[in-house]
């Protein structure tokens, strides 16, 4: 009896650590910095943003859940995926589908979207997650670029009848409907920053249990997470599923942001991107996957306000991929903190000389 | 059902764009052997080339100057990225120095997409002398260019298995496929032997980029990206095998252009050779034969 009763006693203790390690905030001044950027982006910047640079973080807050997800792959997982772009589409396409077929709310649409992308990456991951490292970043790529080609046959729906809802001939082209509480871009921008959030905090707390921890041993040695008992193919679909569900939720939040979709914005060099943006931007953190959707989306913004060319942005990106890749592997979250600091010291010195 | 006299004429062409696959395919496999990088700007940089030599031949330089600067250009690039970032990324996952070359590639896109936007009017193409001259073969019209390609994926395939096999520098390169380290303590200059490798391919993918231009089209986006398809080539072949590489290159571009006249799959045929490589990729996961070089896993 006594052995059955240290047995449980031991087991209430592991899991009291284990709801102490999720609830106790690591640093309660970076918690409390980060809930008060997330209520200015919520009420003060709406109000302060032109119209213009509302549409464009809009997308950053869709583009974040993105980078989120591919972060949680390159970064705690080890998988490198060049195909995020694709279930990006296959999340924008399932949402403008139901969104067309059905009066459901729009966040039911959108957790929709979000499963049936899970589904369909799990599928797609189920044979592919047994290769490793580069054959299975090829693998992506070539399961994206076939995507991309049906994608651009199929089209995205347009509210026609049939499965695929588009009709080539339409003259009207109805829009995407948007949920009825967030109908302006100012609204809208407001439920994709909610969106983003709930889905941060959906990893969070995924890095803060056990599947955070089986990640965290895949990546540094399979073979010591396996005599470990864990189960590595299932952690490894979890994260992948995880990964391409939110994807599939920020698809769903970028069908209604764009209301109109075509199938030719939508290309490969989407993915390669995604890939480079949550290099530079740094997958081994959280705020890395913001910094990597102002990257992709905001800069975009502010080099066509100022007259440049977008096709600077492929030029940086390239080079911030082959910096990241040889001198900053967590990326410009971690770097440029310790650049300020090294800015400030020699500031300091020169200061102190004068 | 298209007939077969509608097939025959893609019949040519797909061969032809197969040997170009094929050519690429085997530059990608030889480069990965020898340095263990797998060449993703293969593409960017002949598309580059090739937008250079239209440049040429617009200034109305000689054809056979802009056709060497195009070649040359792909050479001269490749080896200063090799030069640079090869001893800079040499300890590192393969994965990571593969990631490292789209850095590259999205580079030398934005330079393509800067300096030649996209034109609303008339379309840039380049044309080579051969285009207008050829045969007829059993009824089928066949120009020198369709030769070209196809014959140069031919004899470089046995050309790149004969060097590998019989010359020094090819023994000394799949010695380092092998072990990089006990090559270079058998006192081969592995430093050398990489830059050759580098150049060489650099040299194929400004000549596949020249005939890309000319087969498919000018334009930085289709030649930067055509490099999946000899990619899915390469992967065929198991990153290993020149010879496969060399058929499946082919296979590639038969089975593409030979779906164009069926109205059902024309719209799909851009696929081919991503499913292929799927399909093998698959394939060859299951039968546990994804070998890579010393002391990877796949």
């Amino acid at each position: 009896m006594t052995g059955v009763d240290t047995e449980r006693s031991a087991a209430a203790t592991v899991a009291g650590q284990r709801l102490a390690l999720l609830r106790r905030p690591e640093r309660p001044v970076h918690l409390l910095v980060t809930v008060v950027l997330v209520l200015f982006a919520l009420f003060a910047l709406p109000s302060l943003m032109s119209l213009y640079y509302t549409g464009y973080m809009t997308l950053v807050a869709i583009y974040s859940i993105v980078t989120l997800g591919l972060g949680l792959l390159v970064g705690r997982v080890g998988l490198y995926s060049l195909g995020q772009g694709a279930i990006l589409q296959i999340g924008a396409w399932t949402a403008a589908r139901l969104l067309f077929a059905t009066a459901q709310p729009f966040p039911i649409v959108i957790i929709e979207a979000g499963l049936v992308t899970m589904l369909i990456g799990g599928l797609i991951a189920l044979p592919a997650i047994r290769l490793r490292g580069l054959y299975l970043a090829l693998i992506t790529l070539m399961l994206a670029g076939a995507f991309t080609v049906v994608l651009a046959t199929v089209n995205f729906p347009n509210g026609g009848g049939g499965f695929t809802g588009y009709n080539g001939q339409q003259s009207h082209i109805p829009p995407i409907r948007r949920p009825s509480f967030a109908g302006t871009d100012a609204a809208y921008y407001r439920f994709a920053v909610v969106v983003a959030v709930i889905m941060f905090i959906l990893v969070y707390a995924h890095l803060r249990t056990r599947p955070g921890r089986a990640w965290a041993a895949i990546r540094q040695s399979e073979p010591a997470a396996l005599a470990a008992g864990i189960n590595i193919t299932f952690y490894k679909l979890w994260a992948w599923g995880l990964a391409a569900f939110i994807t599939g939720v920020a698809g769903g939040v970028l069908a209604g942001r764009d209301v109109y979709l075509y199938s030719i914005n939508f290309t490969t060099q989407d993915s390669i991107i995604l890939l480079a943006v949550a290099l530079m931007g740094g997958v081994y953190s959280l705020w890395g996957a913001v910094i990597a959707a102002l990257l992709m989306q905001l800069l975009p913004a502010f080099l066509q306000n100022l007259g440049l060319s977008y096709a600077w942005l492929y030029i940086l990106f390239g080079i911030g991929v082959l910096q990241v890749l040889t001198t900053a592997p967590a990326g410009l979250v971690d770097q440029f903190p310790k650049d300020m600091k090294k800015l400030g010291g020699l500031i300091m010195k020169l200061v102190r000389h004068a | 059902m298209p007939s077969w006299s509608e097939l025959e004429q893609f019949l040519v062409s797909g061969l032809a764009l197969g040997g170009v696959y094929a050519l690429s395919g085997v530059g990608l496999v030889v480069l990965y052997r020898a340095t263990g990088v797998l060449y993703l700007a293969f593409g960017a940089v002949g598309a580059l080339g090739a937008f250079l030599a239209y440049e040429m031949l617009q200034a109305s330089a000689p054809q056979w100057a802009a056709w060497i600067v195009c070649i040359l250009f792909g050479g001269l690039v490749t080896l200063l990225y090799g030069m640079i970032f090869g001893p800079a990324l040499a300890g590192r996952d393969p994965l990571v120095r593969a990631v490292a070359t789209l850095g590259l590639t999205l580079i030398l896109f934005g330079a393509m997409e800067l300096l030649w936007p996209p034109t609303s009017g008339a379309t840039r193409a380049i044309s080579l002398p051969t285009d207008n001259g050829g045969f007829t073969v059993f009824g089928l019209q066949v120009t020198w260019t369709q030769v070209i390609a196809l014959g140069s994926g031919v004899v470089l395939t046995i050309g790149t298995g004969w060097f590998l096999r019989y010359t020094k520098l090819g023994t000394a390169m799949r010695a380092m496929a092998n072990d990089r380290v006990i090559t270079a303590t058998l006192g081969v200059p592995v430093r050398r032997v990489e830059a050759a490798a580098w150049f060489g391919c650099g040299i194929l993918a400004g000549f596949a980029g020249l005939l890309l231009a000319d087969l498919v089209q000018l334009e930085p986006a289709t030649l930067t990206f055509l490099v999946i398809s000899s990619l899915a080539a390469a992967l065929i072949g198991q990153l290993r095998s020149i010879a496969v590489t060399f058929a499946a290159g082919i296979v590639i571009g038969v089975i593409h252009d030979l779906l164009t006249p069926f109205s059902a799959l024309t719209n799909y045929r851009d696929m081919t050779p991503f499913v292929l490589a799927v399909i093998a990729l698959l394939w060859a996961s299951r039968h546990r034969t994804v070998v890579t070089r010393s002391r990877e896993e796949a």
